[in-house]
């Protein structure tokens, strides 16, 4: 997997499709509710033309993973979403075992849909279960039903596609150990490849946010996210899932190849409104909106970027660090001195000493890693790592 | 010549638009071009003029065409503005025959200003007063006029309501000043005295000296003595401020100027002191010198104790600008190496704290303000504490005694009540209470100092919608029943959290402390007991519970920066913490933690 990462030319794209059924009341993503088909098409369009611009500036780039994220990716017809992979492929070569995730919400898909999302060439989905209580549903303000998961579960299956992700959320309002545990229950009983839990995080621009600001809404405190957090990876690994990241586990080699190229440094392209780059040190986002990118690239003109930084050396160094302590393995002390040219022991010393004497950092067989007990306190560690 | 010289200051609380009047006399009398001319020009002090608050202004000396058709000099020197610089007040007064009076027309006379108008009066010095801001909607010149006649005992007729923003009535001023303040009168040919009434410290220069000669005179080359330090120097530059350096080649009895010798630290030119010339001495000095002292003390401390030494420059270095500034090494086994700070006020202190933050670079930490307190042992010998970690051993404790100040405290009446309470929550004793006015009183409470220094002020304020003002003197120390509260974390006393304080409220201050503490240090990964104890006995105990979260849930490719910047500011918060033991304590913990009152 690190064969390639001398390289600056991304080798993972991601198309950021912002358009939702309606916008759940914890997101703080950029998307819009309520598409037209017509500016669905109009969108795709765009992003033929965005794939063309940006292959010029990189010809002969491999590619190793595609990921359609959102928004709700899934809001696409399976034609466009066709269109788009095609695109790419002619444009890029993209290797012929890449992983090509799609980011689906349950109520969005029907058997011809998902058909012909997967004759197209995605080999993974990421479905937005978030819970299977229908109460916690209508509190986060999803459209769908545990009876919607169940049904495109049985989809799924039917068709023959046996690598799919459940997102599902603990610390929910007034959720109990037991609740969550139901949740995570019924989860493996659909048998994905790939669970991801999340704590509920409220930015306070959010509905939810803001009723909780107001003390309408009362997260469970501390203790009991803990308790839940730990509680759940327990449940997991006992079912066969093996942590590999601090809130992503997965049945034995179906880890999410995309997300650890992120938490590896490596370099991504962004394609559509809104979408985040990376390489050559800096991250770039291309503008936030999406009637500006519909008429810019209308015309083939390039989408304005927002330069989000830029970073020296050592600030390379530190994002790499409190990336790659994200996942469960850390890092490679020789790689890393050979990629970054720094001695990580030898830098970070009195950081890792005060890190290790608090049980929340290990170093042991050339790595450097989070403890378990590290995962739920890692900001504690990792912003000790700031450049 | 000398009756073509005016020597006057001016007297104002903050916020009454001394500096504004400033200003609009430099610009009237053509001292600076449009060009030149800035806000705030006369303050010296970054600092001050951020906060746009006037501590004290430059002296300056203005040529003014009077409508007699004759030139005079008139020289301004300022009054600090700030009951800790009292006896700077008294040294500049002292060094004019004249006071101009700044009252806000919307805001009436503040006890600080009473009290310096009566320090100038003590000084035989022509009082004229003046209403400013009267442009303003809220302004009562009328009232407040006559509220300076029944106080003061002003002529109000005499009273010149102004606005030193528009200029209105300035001109008028400045002719008041010429007429009435009286011309300086000394003799020339007298043997010289000098009295310095302020002095900085110049890194070309070394110390220089503000003076006014009161008789005799001084020139270049002259070799000078300092009759208080009896140490002498050589002039090597004398001139006047208008507003910019200007040498001249002598200063004689009735001008004001500066000085310039050689002096390398303002200790050795001390505010009140008097200069006169080693050949010809004068037969005493001039009259009022005092030695300040400090009133209150802290420890302030390097955050990284590899500072320590630049801490100790940086302290080398404002002391040569403000000989009023007290320090010497301490050790704290919580805070490492520090000093033990003494200052004039809560001002002062807060003043000093910035300065070496600001102009040194430093990371401070700065524990609670504290009195000084005078101990008798059982031995018969006397001893003084500024530290608590210093409190002797109980058993040779004969008395404990802590200073006491005479506080003026003016208000409108309906406010009394209030007032009252605060006092005697305060351990005040009532004195007196006189009406100024129909509306206004004066009272008079003794009340001890430590009780004034934390948020007195501030409560007075709350309590009196702002309205009333508070002045005060300390008096002397008397006996009081006192004990040291120590506080410890896990179990480890911090010698720097430890503070002394009456036997009455000793409960109430260590349960708030402990309570107060428990907010301020963020969740630790362990457990943390904080207990207050007087000797062995615990009194007040709180716990923080183990940090159990602190974690960012997602972070993907499109909000990696914005994770970024939580965790580097959660990385900034680091910064203002100091390890004790185990246990990261917020820095300005020490401080805050004695504000009880702010809940």
């Amino acid at each position: 997997m690190s064969s390639g990462f001398a390289s600056l030319l991304p080798q993972c794209i991601y198309i950021h499709i912002p358009f939702c059924l309606k916008k759940c009341g914890y997101c703080d993503f950029y998307s819009l509710a309520g598409a037209s088909a017509d500016v669905l098409e109009r969108y795709t369009q765009a992003l033929l033309t965005e794939i063309d611009q940006q292959a010029t500036k990189m010809p002969d780039t491999i590619i190793r993973s595609i990921y359609f994220g959102g928004g709700t990716p899934s809001l696409l017809a399976g034609q466009q979403i066709e269109s788009i992979l095609a695109r790419v492929r002619s444009r890029f070569r993209v290797d012929p075992g890449a992983e090509i995730t799609l980011e689906a919400n349950p109520a969005t898909l029907d058997r011809e849909k998902l058909s012909s999302i997967m004759g197209s060439g995605v080999n993974r989905l990421s479905l937005g279960v978030q819970s299977f209580s229908d109460d916690e549903l209508r509190m986060l303000g999803r459209v769908h039903s545990s009876n919607d998961v169940f049904r495109t579960i049985e989809l799924v299956q039917s068709l023959g596609l046996k690598n799919y992700n459940m997102d599902l959320i603990y610390g929910l309002p007034g959720q109990s150990i037991r609740g969550w545990l139901y949740n995570l229950e019924q989860a493996v009983s659909c048998r994905p490849a790939h669970i991801s839990m999340y704590l509920l995080q409220l930015d306070p621009c959010t509905p939810m946010g803001r009723e909780t600001a107001a003390g309408r809404l009362i997260l469970p405190d501390d203790e009991l996210e803990a308790q839940m957090y730990y509680s759940g990876i327990d449940y997991l690994n006992g079912k066969g899932y093996q942590q590999y990241e601090i809130s992503n586990l997965s049945l034995s080699g179906a880890e999410c190849r995309h997300n650890i190229f992120y938490w590896q440094s490596a370099p991504y392209l962004g394609l559509g409104a809104g979408a985040v780059s990376f390489g050559g040190g800096r991250r770039w986002r291309n503008q936030a909106d999406v009637k500006a990118y519909l008429e810019n690239l209308s015309v083939n003109r390039a989408v304005p970027v927002e330069e989000l930084e830029s970073m020296d050396d050592n600030g390379l160094v530190s994002d790499a660090l409190i990336l790659g302590l994200r996942m469960t393995e850390g890092i490679d002390l020789e790689y890393f001195a050979v990629r970054f040219g720094v001695d990580l022991t030898r830098q970070y010393e009195s950081v890792i000493e005060l890190c290790r004497a608090r049980g929340l950092l290990e170093v042991e067989h050339g790595r450097l890693f989070l403890t378990r007990a590290g995962y739920f306190l890692s900001n504690e560690v990792l912003c000790r790592f700031m450049a | 010549m000398q009756e073509k010289i005016r020597n006057f200051s001016i007297i104002a609380h903050i916020d009454h638009g001394k500096s504004t009047l400033a200003d609009r006399l430099l610009e009237m009398t053509g001292a600076l071009s449009q060009r030149e001319m800035r806000e705030q020009f006369l303050d010296k002090m970054d600092l001050e003029r951020e906060k746009g608050i006037t501590i004290k202004l430059q002296p300056v000396r203005l040529k003014y065409k009077a409508r007699d058709g004759e030139e005079y000099i008139l020289n301004l020197i300022d009054t600090p503005g700030h009951v800790d610089f009292s006896y700077e007040v008294s040294r500049s007064l002292a060094a004019c025959e004249g006071a101009l009076l700044v009252v806000d027309a919307s805001q009436g006379i503040e006890a600080q200003t009473l009290a310096n108008v009566y320090m100038a009066m003590d000084l035989n010095l022509e009082i004229i007063g003046a209403v400013n801001k009267i442009d303003l909607p809220g302004a009562e010149p009328e009232t407040v006029m006559q509220e300076m006649e029944n106080v003061l005992g002003l002529d109000i007729a005499e009273i010149m309501p102004i606005s030193a923003k528009l200029g209105t009535g300035v001109v008028d001023l400045m002719e008041a000043i010429v007429e009435r303040v009286p011309p300086p009168q000394g003799d020339e040919d007298a043997p010289l005295q000098a009295l310095i009434f302020d002095s900085y410290f110049d890194s070309y220069k070394g110390a220089i000296s503000y003076i006014r000669v009161v008789s005799g005179k001084v020139r270049k080359g002259e070799v000078i003595r300092m009759m208080y330090s009896g140490k002498e120097y050589e002039v090597t530059e004398i001139g006047v401020v208008s507003p910019y350096m200007t040498e001249v080649p002598e200063l004689k009895a009735g001008e004001v100027g500066y000085l310039v010798a050689g002096i390398k630290n303002v200790k050795d030119t001390r505010v009140g002191d008097t200069i006169t010339s080693a050949n010809r001495r004068a037969n005493q000095p001039l009259p009022g010198y005092q030695e300040v002292k400090p009133m209150v003390y802290c420890g302030i401390y390097p955050l990284e104790n590899s500072d320590f030494e630049r801490l100790r420059d940086a302290l080398d270095k404002l002391k040569l600008n403000d000989a009023s500034l007290f320090y010497e090494p301490e050790t704290s086994d919580a805070l490492g190496f520090g000093f033990r700070c003494g200052f004039l006020g809560l001002l002062h202190l807060e003043i000093v704290r910035e300065r070496l933050e600001r102009e040194y670079d430093l990371s401070l930490l700065a524990t609670a303000p504290s009195v000084i307190y005078k101990f008798r042992l059982t031995d018969g010998s006397e001893m003084y504490i500024s530290n608590p970690t210093h409190w002797p051993a109980p058993q040779k404790i004969d008395e404990i005694m802590e200073p006491y100040v005479k506080a003026s405290i003016m208000a409108p009446h309906d406010y009394v009540g209030g007032i009252m309470e605060l006092c005697q929550e305060k351990r005040g004793v009532f004195v007196t209470m006189e009406y100024l006015t129909p509306h206004r009183v004066m009272m008079t409470y003794k009340l001890p100092l430590a009780e004034i220094l934390y948020d007195f002020f501030d409560s007075l304020k709350s309590r009196t919608r702002g309205y009333a003002s508070l002045d005060y003197e300390v008096t002397g120390f008397e006996v009081s029943k006192l004990v040291k509260v120590d506080i410890m974390l896990n179990g480890e006393a911090v010698d720097a959290l430890s503070f002394i304080v009456h036997d009455d409220k000793a409960y109430y201050r260590a349960r708030a402390i402990a309570e107060r503490l428990r907010r301020i240090i963020p969740r630790q990964m362990y457990e943390v007991i904080i207990q207050a104890s007087i000797g062995s006995k615990i009194i007040a105990r709180e716990n923080i519970k183990a940090m159990r979260k602190d974690v960012l849930a997602k972070c993907y490719g499109g909000d990696i920066t914005r994770k970024k910047k939580l965790l580097e500011k959660q990385k900034e918060g680091k910064k203002r913490m100091k390890q004790i033991g185990h246990i990261e304590v917020p820095k300005d913990a020490f401080l805050k933690v004695m504000n009880i009152e702010e809940d």
